[in-house]
């Protein structure tokens, strides 16, 4: 779908291209390759067919070229690295081996342009192709500047454009100066510029300013998509000859894009598990040849008492599609299953109009639309323009009922004009709305005031803010504000994180580390680029500015860090009451539990322990609820107990980390596990392992999360390796 | 260890992609239990006192229990399919726990009508039977004569049912529905008895819910018995008044619709999606909150695959075995991520995935909200949206004084119309996000008073510039200031009820029909045929309220197109002129408009006198592209396509 494109990099390959200048520990041609790099990537990332890519090497030690075989002169150490073509990794590894400095400096980068210009000529012929030379160079070489305007005449003939980046060129917009610029180069430069100064579509720019624009994150065009073309109505036109239909057509706004999603691979077998161990020396190239995708596969189980843990495999063939009713499974056969979905014509109506103070954003379920008029249809276009205008007027939205097109789900549309009095561009934006089934109804108590337990409306309380906090409050929000906290490009003060300041970071961190790695397969990850994170923090400017603000709410707020809960094997805890306050301790004084009852086994152990005055008798009721949880296993037919012997070993657990006695439990955990897994706890347990106390992370109390344990994490997590 | 592979290979069809977007309904022990225990006496099954208005319902309390009950298990089948319910009678005359019953029962006068599970078909057609055609097959519907259910016998039996069935379960509540506000009168080891159990329950981790239902203007006193009974939960939020409301008929509200209210404030049980993090004002000021989602769009569930070679249909479960190129099953330790690029794979060493995704979070790897500034509301463009927001609440578990600096902060937002800005990483190693930090305003307050959204402060997520689509039209505002307000009157006589959307009144109607089938077909019920669809417009309405409007406006329009389509032709004439020679011009590269044959008029006369196959492909797709059409395939087909899309449009 996308535009074919044909680009040419020539890049300087000079002997002093090796070397390094003003102050930089790496040599031009590492540095202007950052810049090419970046770019080929780029292409390649895109795997697209039809942007093809080109290399021409300029100051090779060999000539290579057509130019230099139909005899003509002036072609000499210029070399063709790679035809014009699609770029693959292949392609890109094998470039990388050839970009290598060389020992001569005889080529003239002006022929080289030419060279690049009669590639894409031969490539493109006269077909629809963005046209492309991206000449990378020092400028230290002799240039000839004899036919610079014959050469751009026959870039302009070929709508070729022409970006020339220079490695310490001058340039005095970007504000950089080559100081003891030799006189070769200056006067390459001039004949650059000269040469770009004759093109129609050509630039010339410094590589500094090349590759500190690599950090601003590339956005990946996406074409406008339609998703709507038909009426927007009010009323129903087939019914009512009243009613309006305005002919429309609806594109997204917002679409969020994903990060670059892994895939699931292996070693292709012919690289076999004994090279796997090779990489951690660097051994073996990680190129990415030797993985291949893997797939799933499903099988399918139902129960059956008389299988061997009450399980068996059957075939797909043998199964049915359905749907879950509660916990009634309900089987479809072919011809009922359109029936389930609701049968919808394609549409698009208004329902009413709400004022727009009634709508908050948070209702927004999603990502937005833009609604226009049809093209060339002028009763259309009037009409959603009275809309527009009417609704930005009277300060309303529309309710829509959006049905996409037929058959699909029905959505709640919010329309929301658009007058373009600012940004010249009239339209309705519309954002998806809940329905009545997508609103969970939470419970909270009240910010502004406490309700005491007697009814009582307190406005004064530890939990509400005190006249001063309220003020500091305020002064310290307005004193962060970022509407000016930034500049313009003419210096004025300009809001500060605008929504097109704003790239998200994971997708350009996972790029940008994609990339260097394909490149250089053995380089280091390198950080994010600090852009990525400059929204993490506030401006330091402007807190330095709010600073006596955030002293004097810190300081009115008095915010105290909760203390890690303080620790005592018996201490005395505040004891849990009912509402009315009842001592229940007392009530169950009177029979002091010492055994528990397998039915009622995480009360009593809980109460056992909330009393416990000595070790012993923790170590009794462990024991105790360890025998109700090896028995509750042992008896479950099939996994029917094992929720209940997963959850006792969690209070257990739980408990015996709060009491410091990590050791009890690991040692009664470590015995259960070879129970379950030899199966000596009657028949088949690994299940009860592997889902309820692998899955559960009921595995040894680590040093973590009880200080006096000695198991690592590393220790737990071993443990819940092995079988 | 990464975070993928096992378990967490969720979604059907074995999805290449990693879900970053794990939802709260990940975490198993999420889940909630209910069991309803219901009161049988004969107050509890008298009906109501016939009063003069002629709706009044006739249910008993009973009934409208038995109601409530039948409405909320079909709710939670499509909105929490995998939470259980259950049905507990007491004080009836009838017996009966799982296998024992009558006098052999261990908890006599506690009647176990539908255990604690994930309701079945059976279950929703029995609890509908008993409520549409008062049907009572086995009589338990009767209050015990002699002696009535101890409610610690009611209590422990709670006890065993959520102990044996939903063991591990996040949430499991009790929901006591009575009118007796002192079951043992006078009788304190009863008394006793029952609040030691109520501290079992307490310690098995029960929630106990009163829906007291007051009658006959007796006012149900909770401090006779039910305050030993209830704890109050001390997680909950601080400032948390857990009020008991008590349900009553009166005041236009029929005891069911009040009972019905009560229970269903209360029916979803709070999930967080976060508790505890660091919400960061400033440098040095941070508090503690925790998060919701009180809005998420709910789907129709997804298909299943049911084997019916037994003697009921059953879900078969299905494994995932990986594979390999060659079929060979590939064991979890060989599994690598990589990503693919260039048609390859780039692999990084699971120590460097790690690192990748660390080096954009927090340095202790915690969840975070930081404030980074404020800014007015005015300044959240009307199309930034993007997906849905989190509600956060203030706790003061992590920071002492979190709720007050919480409620100022609030307060000024608010008062100020402002939103504050942050970085937002909602769990350990989650992908950093901004949003806008909005106020909700005090739901009474708030004038509709009925959206139930509560007051606090939402998470809103702003899209990145990689989100953003850039629909390159430039669309001029046009002049047309009498259509506008004639449109104006339209628009102020077409207000939706109490001028607000209010979600509540529109049920999603593929949902609901999703399910009206599913049930019928469950129940064996004959299949309804059409659906009350409430987001389906009021047109008859509409016609009676602005019909009159709209057809007059409507002629104005059409006027007012011809007028514009006649001084645009006279345009096009002059450009034609001075233009010259038509397609030489090529347009740069900033709006990209089709040559020659953009307009419909000309593409039409192009097709009419056959000269369309003289465009070039390149020129076919720009206009396709244009229409929004596909523009792939050979020049014959492009060339079809748009014949159709004029002979359609045109």
């Amino acid at each position: 779908m996308a535009d074919k494109e044909a680009t040419v990099y020539v890049i300087d390959l000079g002997d002093s291209m090796a070397d390094c200048h003003n102050g930089r520990s790496e040599s031009d041609l590492d540095f202007g390759m950052r810049y090419v790099w970046d770019k080929i990537s780029t292409t390649v990332a895109a795997s697209r067919k039809t942007w093809t890519v080109g290399v021409v090497g300029l100051n090779t030690d060999t000539t290579d070229n057509e130019q230099e075989r139909e005899g003509l002169e002036g072609y000499d150490h210029i070399s063709v690295l790679q035809p014009i073509g699609p770029m693959s990794m292949t392609a890109l590894r094998e470039l990388r081996s050839k970009i290598r400095p060389s020992h001569t400096s005889g080529g003239d980068a002006i022929s080289a342009i030419v060279v690049a210009a009669s590639m894409i000529d031969l490539f493109t012929k006269k077909l629809k192709y963005s046209r492309r030379i991206i000449l990378v160079t020092n400028a230290e070489a002799p240039i000839d500047d004899d036919s610079l305007e014959s050469v751009a005449g026959g870039l302009n003939e070929s709508n070729i454009e022409l970006t020339v980046i220079g490695v310490d060129f001058d340039d005095a917009d970007y504000g950089f100066k080559e100081e003891d610029k030799s006189a070769v180069k200056a006067q390459n430069e001039r004949a650059l510029g000269k040469l770009v100064g004759y093109c129609d579509n050509a630039v010339l720019g410094t590589m500094a300013q090349a590759v500190e624009e690599l950090a601003t994150p590339r956005i990946k065009p996406v074409r406008p998509f339609k998703a709507y073309d038909g009426p927007l109505t009010l009323g129903d036109p087939s019914k009512y000859e009243s009613a309006v239909s305005i002919h429309v057509e609806r594109y997204f706004k917002t679409k969020r894009a994903p990060p670059p999603s892994a895939s699931t691979v292996n070693m292709k077998p012919e690289f076999g598990m004994s090279q796997m161990h090779l990489d951690d020396d660097g051994d073996v190239d990680m190129g990415g040849a030797e993985f291949s995708g893997v797939k799933q596969m499903r099988t399918y189980r139902v129960n059956d008492p008389d299988a061997p843990g009450g399980k068996r495999d059957v075939e797909f063939e043998e199964l049915a599609k359905g749907y879950q009713y509660g916990r009634t499974v309900v089987p479809f056969s072919e011809s009922d299953f359109s029936v389930t979905k609701l049968e919808t014509k394609k549409d698009f109506t208004i329902l009413g109009f709400v004022p727009s103070s009634s709508c908050e954003p948070f209702l927004n379920m999603g990502e937005t639309g833009i609604v226009v008029a049809q093209k060339q249809n002028e009763e259309a276009e009037l009409a959603l323009s009275a809309l527009i205008h009417a609704l930005h007027e009277v300060e309303s939205y529309a309710v829509a009922r959006y049905v996409q097109k037929d058959g699909a789900q029905p959505q709640m549309f919010l329309l929301k004009p658009n007058p373009g009095i600012e940004d010249d561009f009239e339209c309705l934006y519309d954002v998806p709305l809940p329905f009545a089934e997508d609103l969970r109804t939470y419970q909270f108590p009240p910010l502004d005031k406490v309700v005491t337990i007697t009814g009582a409306v307190l406005t004064e309380h530890r939990l509400l803010p005190s006249e001063d906090l309220t003020e500091a409050m305020s002064d310290f929000v307005d004193a962060m504000d970022l509407s000016e906290a930034s500049v313009d490009d003419e210096g004025r003060p300009a809001e500060y994180a605008p929504i097109d300041e704003l790239y998200n970071p994971i997708i350009h961190r996972m790029n940008q580390a994609i990339r260097a790695r394909a490149i250089d397969p053995d380089a280091p990850i390198e950080p994010p680029a600090e852009l990525l994170l400059r929204f993490s923090r506030p401006p330091k400017d402007l807190l330095n500015k709010a600073k006596r603000d955030i002293e004097a709410l810190i300081n009115i707020a008095e915010v105290k860090k909760v203390p890690e809960k303080a620790k005592g094997r018996y201490s005395k805890k505040e004891q849990v009451k009912p509402l009315s306050g009842l001592d229940i301790d007392s009530l169950l004084g009177q029979s002091r539990r010492t055994t528990i009852s397998p039915d009622n086994a995480i009360p009593e152990f809980k109460q056992i322990f909330a009393t416990a005055a000595d070790d012993a008798t923790v170590e009794n009721a462990t024991k105790q609820m360890g025998g109700i949880v090896r028995r509750l296993i042992q008896s479950s037919f099939a996994d029917l107990q094992y929720a209940q012997a997963a959850e006792n070993l969690r209070v257990m657990r739980e408990k015996l980390i709060e009491h410091d006695r990590p050791v009890l439990y690991n040692k009664f955990v470590t015995a259960l596990k070879k129970s379950t897994l030899s199966g000596e706890l009657d028949g088949d347990r690994r299940e009860m392992w592997a889902k309820y106390i692998v899955g559960g992370r009921l595995g040894l109390i680590t040093n973590d999360e009880s200080e006096i344990s000695g198991v690592t994490e590393e220790i737990a997590k071993d443990f819940l390796k092995a079988t | 260890m990464m975070a993928w592979g096992g378990d967490e290979e969720r979604r059907f069809g074995g999805s290449d992609e990693d879900e970053e977007e794990l939802d709260e309904t990940d975490f198993k022990t999420q889940k909630d239990a209910v069991l309803f225990a219901i009161d049988i006496s004969s107050s509890m099954l008298e009906p109501p006192p016939y009063g003069n208005d002629k709706k009044a319902a006739k249910d008993s309390a009973v009934d409208a229990a038995l109601k409530c009950v039948y409405q909320i298990m079909q709710q939670r089948i499509i909105a929490q399919p995998k939470d259980m319910m259950g049905i507990l009678l007491f004080g009836t005359e009838k017996s009966k726990f799982r296998d024992e019953s009558g006098t052999r029962s261990s908890y006599p006068h506690c009647y176990l009508l539908s255990d604690l599970d994930v309701p079945a078909a059976e279950d929703v057609k029995m609890l509908k039977s008993m409520v549409e055609e008062q049907e009572d097959p086995d009589d338990v519907l009767v209050p015990a004569t002699e002696e009535t259910a101890l409610m610690s016998n009611v209590l422990f039996c709670a006890n065993q049912v959520f102990t044996t069935n939903a063991a591990n379960f996040g949430s499991r509540r009790l929901f006591i529905i009575t009118d007796n506000d002192n079951p043992h009168d006078g009788d304190k080891t009863a008394q006793s008895s029952a609040a030691v159990r109520a501290k079992d329950l307490y310690d098995l981790g029960v929630i106990i819910e009163l829906f007291p239902i007051s009658r006959h203007g007796k006012q149900f006193d909770i401090s006779k018995f039910y305050d030993d009974i209830i704890y109050r939960d001390p997680a909950a939020e601080a400032g948390s008044s857990d009020e008991v409301k008590t349900a009553r008929s009166g005041d236009g509200l029929t005891l069911l619709a009040s009972l019905i209210s009560n229970i269903n404030s209360k029916q979803t049980a709070k999930r967080s999606y976060f508790s505890n993090v660091a919400f960061e004002l400033a440098p040095g000021l941070t508090i503690s909150v925790n998060g919701y989602i009180p809005l998420h769009r709910q789907q129709p569930a997804r298909t299943c695959y049911v084997w019916q070679g037994g003697e009921q249909a059953q879900l078969a479960q299905s494994e995932t075995l990986k594979v390999d190129s060659e079929a060979r099953t590939v064991e979890k330790s060989e599994v690598k991520k990589a990503y693919k690029f260039g048609g390859e794979y780039i692999y990084f060493k699971p120590d460097e995935a790690k690192k990748l995704k660390e080096s954009l979070g927090e340095p202790d790897g915690k969840p975070i909200i930081r404030v980074i500034g404020f800014k007015p509301r005015a300044l959240l463009p009307i199309w930034a949206s993007v997906k849905k927001s989190v509600f956060i609440f203030p706790s003061e578990v992590g920071f002492v004084g979190s709720t007050r600096v919480f409620s100022a902060l609030w307060q000024k937002l608010l008062k100020s119309k402002k939103m504050g800005l942050a970085w937002f990483i909602s769990r350990s190693n989650a992908n950093p996000i901004m949003v806008a930090i909005l106020p909700s305003k005090n739901p009474e307050e708030d004038g509709s008073g009925s959206l139930a959204l509560p007051a606090g402060l939402w998470l809103y997520p702003l899209p990145f510039v990689d989100d953003v689509r850039n629909v390159d039209l430039a669309i001029k505002p046009k002049n047309a200031d009498e259509l506008t307000d004639k449109m104006r009157d339209i628009v102020q006589n077409l207000q939706l009820p109490k001028a607000v959307y209010n979600p509540a009144k529109y049920p999603n109607p593929s949902l609901q029909w999703h399910y009206k089938i599913l049930q019928a077909m469950a129940l064996d019920e004959e299949v309804p045929e059409t659906l009350d669809d409430a987001t389906i417009p009021k047109y008859r309405q509409m016609d009676k309220r602005v019909g009159a409007y709209m057809a007059e406006w409507k002629e104005e329009v059409a006027s007012k197109a011809k007028e514009l389509m006649k001084s645009r032709a006279v345009k096009r004439e002059v450009d034609d002129d001075d233009g010259g020679a038509r397609p030489a011009k090529r347009a740069k590269a900033t709006t990209k408009k089709p040559s020659g044959l953009s307009n419909n008029a000309q593409l039409k006369l192009a097709v009419e006198e056959d000269t369309l196959k003289k465009m070039t492909v390149a020129d076919l797709k720009d206009v396709l592209a244009s229409k929004g059409l596909s523009t792939a395939g050979k020049k014959v087909e492009l060339l079809e396509r748009v014949e159709q899309w004029v002979e359609d449009n045109v």
